[in-house]
């Protein structure tokens, strides 16, 4: 039983940081220090590659389910307070505003992600509704259908080539996936022979939800509450996801859009990422059949690993750092993961990228990676 | 005892029966759930597909009754607005809820694996009308057949783009082809066909992954009409080549259409093709858009145009190879059905340009 119990850690966290942002002050930081030292603590711990129990799924979608309702009631709650004064000065302010943008990161985003790969007509609904958590109806659409097709490729709007940094990276991921969405919407009112403005289409649904969700959050915050709010998803889950986009299938290269392989990601999978990011970070499974609950998810043991998820997303924004800690893990993925025809895209890749030193065969880069991986 | 039977009852309620069309003898069953095309290719059934990701449309079936989920919106599958509505889904997207009634065709042909085969250009060659004949020496022998596709690919370049072979796949059974051919077309903006039209790429590495697509496939005795648009005339320069070179008795009436006269190209290859086979192919170039004054003394319009009783064919007895942009090819197949084709016999494929 203990493999259900692990994922009540999400809405526990939850708990406690909605709890630290009622008694105000110094506790408003309750919820983002707990959860950052969870995930520093998570960097040293081994990769875990223990199986799921999988035989009361139910419990494993009640616990997301709820967590997804929480995460709603967390942001109105935040809403609420920080539009009626209730943090008193800029610590307690910080403290609830950070707290909110990584909680919603961290533990709002991966059940919404979840869900909105299920089957089930009622807990899909829940992940599209939900998507309002990530302050963008149309994350799915890009996310189902380009992302899983073109994994690895720059036809993918979600994938970093070699040498981007992570606020390029931002400047193209977002209107390509705006662009995306408008190809994917214009093409399913199209072919049933629709008008842009039918009400039947999906983006009317969408910006229904959306618009009344942010209704609820303005009602509920006042303008500065509300404002905060959304703040606070826009720089944590909406931004920080395109972290994650970044950061898991950086500079990977592959021949064969539409045919995933296991070496086309990145996996993290330390034990407690794998628990809050709802197994997300298990990637090569999630990728190898988008449909699999996160609980049937097998890790890839020999799959390539990026170090640490928390050191990830903290050096993607030092461009430096991370184009260090990349380098030789990307040289390890050519010489050992990658097919003859994604090498020569790779060395072409290095270049553009200005690093030829990864083309060179003498290069002691892999003795980095193997120390990183 | 009752756990037991209680037991049997899921189990029972776990598989979902699949019939096809009236007959029971193509039936299977799949565990509810299950997606349907990769239940069916698990049990080695024939299932026609090729992508298997919902992108080329191989594996359309059509629902007669039961219940099916697509995985993703239809609408952005190939599957036209009307097929949709009336019942048509893809296997490879599709998830068997119970048991179900549906219309396929299994069986229609030994299914190609999947290869990724390196070669250098050994030929390339501009020929009218803004296309180039490329020919492609593999480092390892590629089988593919008459009328498919693969994706080409620069070594070490992401972009790729599909296109037809040209060439008839060798005789023998699971020989492959040590060269292959295909007939490009520039799409201005495109950014593979500008690339190899910018200059002689002769000597360059490229990758091929294929083979995809069926469209030759038919009695080897019947004879045929192929209608062609622009390089729709690879895939059935191929099919043609293939079907007179197996079969003794077949004639093709070959109906090849471009904008403007001096942008026929190939001809050389049909002609080739006429004199290889004597008396069993018949050409009919037609052009659309040649001004009325020029010295063009063939065929004007669409391919459509001569579609008609004068073409001497008894419509209701052969088949149909059409390639070509999809409205062409709708057109084409619409009035090969009004001239009483059987639907089931015309073969087309139906591309976008993507350059």
């Amino acid at each position: 039983m203990t493999d259900y119990i692990k994922y009540l850690l999400s809405p526990f966290i939850l708990v406690l940081h909605a709890w630290g942002m009622a008694l105000g002050g110094a506790y408003a930081w309750v919820g983002f220090a707990v959860l950052m030292w969870i995930l520093c603590f998570d960097a040293f711990l081994k990769p875990s590659h223990h199986i799921r129990d999988t035989r009361y799924p139910w419990i494993y979608d009640a616990v997301i389910t709820c967590t997804v309702l929480a995460c709603f009631a967390n942001i109105f709650f935040y809403a609420y307070l920080a539009g009626n004064g209730h943090f008193v000065g800029g610590a307690a302010q910080t403290g609830a505003f950070l707290g909110t943008v990584m909680i919603g990161f961290v533990i709002g985003a991966p059940p919404v992600h979840e869900l909105f790969h299920r089957e089930g007509l009622a807990l899909r609904t829940l992940g599209r509704i939900g998507q309002c958590l990530v302050f963008d109806p149309w994350r799915e659409i890009t996310h189902v259908v380009t992302h899983h097709m073109h994994t690895a490729t720059p036809t993918d709007p979600d994938y970093a080539r070699r040498g981007d940094t992570v606020y390029g990276h931002f400047t193209r991921t977002f209107p390509g996936q705006w662009k995306e969405s408008y190809h994917l919407e214009k093409m399913m009112w199209t072919k049933r022979g629709r008008k842009w403005y039918d009400l039947r289409n999906a983006w009317v649904f969408k910006v229904a939800y959306f618009s009344l969700f942010l209704a609820v959050l303005f009602s509920v915050g006042g303008l500065v509450g509300g404002g905060l709010a959304c703040a606070t998803l826009i720089l944590g889950p909406r931004m920080q996801l395109e972290v994650f986009n970044y950061c898991n299938h950086y500079g990977l290269v592959s021949a064969t859009p539409g045919r995933f392989k296991k070496h086309h990601t990145w996996n993290h999978l330390t034990p407690f990422t794998r628990i809050l990011a709802l197994e997300i970070t298990n990637h090569a499974g999630h990728h190898d059949d988008s449909y699999k609950p996160f609980y049937e998810l097998a890790p890839d043991e020999i799959g390539p690993k990026q170090p640490p998820f928390i050191l990830c997303v903290i050096m993607a924004f030092i461009p430096p750092l991370f184009m260090m800690a990349m380098k030789p893990l990307l040289k390890d993925w050519d010489d050992h993961y990658a097919n003859a025809q994604e090498r020569e895209i790779a060395a072409r890749e290095n270049t553009r990228a200005g690093w030829d030193e990864l083309n060179n065969d003498s290069s002691n880069l892999n003795s980095g990676a193997m120390a990183l991986a | 005892m009752n756990d037991v039977r209680a037991q049997r009852n899921l189990a029972a309620e776990q598989i979902c029966s699949v019939s096809v069309g009236d007959s029971n003898k193509d039936g299977f069953s799949v565990n509810r759930n299950d997606m349907l095309l990769k239940a069916a290719l698990d049990q080695g059934i024939d299932y026609p597909h090729n992508c298997r990701v919902g992108v080329c449309g191989q594996c359309k079936t059509k629902l007669i009754s039961g219940k099916v989920t697509p995985m993703v919106d239809l609408a952005l599958s190939p599957l036209t607005n009307a097929e949709i509505e009336s019942g048509y889904f893809l296997a490879c997207q599709g998830k068997v809820r119970g048991n179900i009634n549906i219309e396929i065709k299994l069986g229609q042909h030994h299914v190609v694996p999947e290869q990724q085969v390196a070669g250098r250009i050994s030929l390339w060659k501009r020929l009218p009308g803004e296309v180039i004949e490329l020919r492609i020496a593999l480092e390892t022998p590629f089988q593919y057949e008459a009328g498919q596709y693969g994706f080409l690919a620069e070594s070490g370049s992401f972009v790729r783009r599909c296109f037809s072979f040209s060439d008839a796949p060798p005789a023998e059974a699971g020989v492959g082809a040590t060269e292959v051919g295909f007939l490009i077309k520039r799409l201005p903006g495109g950014q593979f066909s500008e690339w190899l039209f910018k200059e002689d790429r002769t000597g360059l590495k490229m990758w091929l992954h294929g083979p995809y697509g069926v469209m030759g496939i038919d009695d080897a005795d019947t004879s045929g009409i192929c209608v062609a648009g622009g390089t729709g005339l690879a895939p059935v320069l191929s099919i043609l080549e293939q079907r007179l070179s197996s079969s003794a008795h077949a004639k093709f009436v070959v109906i090849f259409g471009v904008k403007f006269a001096n942008e026929l190209f190939a001809m050389d290859k049909l002609a080739a093709l006429q004199t290889r086979f004597p008396g069993r192919v018949r050409i009919i170039p037609i052009v659309s858009h040649e001004p009325e004054n020029s010295t063009w003394q063939g065929a004007r319009g669409l391919v459509t145009a001569p579609i008609n009783e004068q073409l001497g064919v008894d419509f209701s007895s052969v088949a149909a190879f059409v390639c070509g942009g999809l409205p062409m090819v709708n057109a084409v197949e619409a009035k090969l059905i009004a001239m009483g084709m059987n639907p089931e016999r015309i073969h087309a494929d139906k591309f976008m340009p993507t350059g």
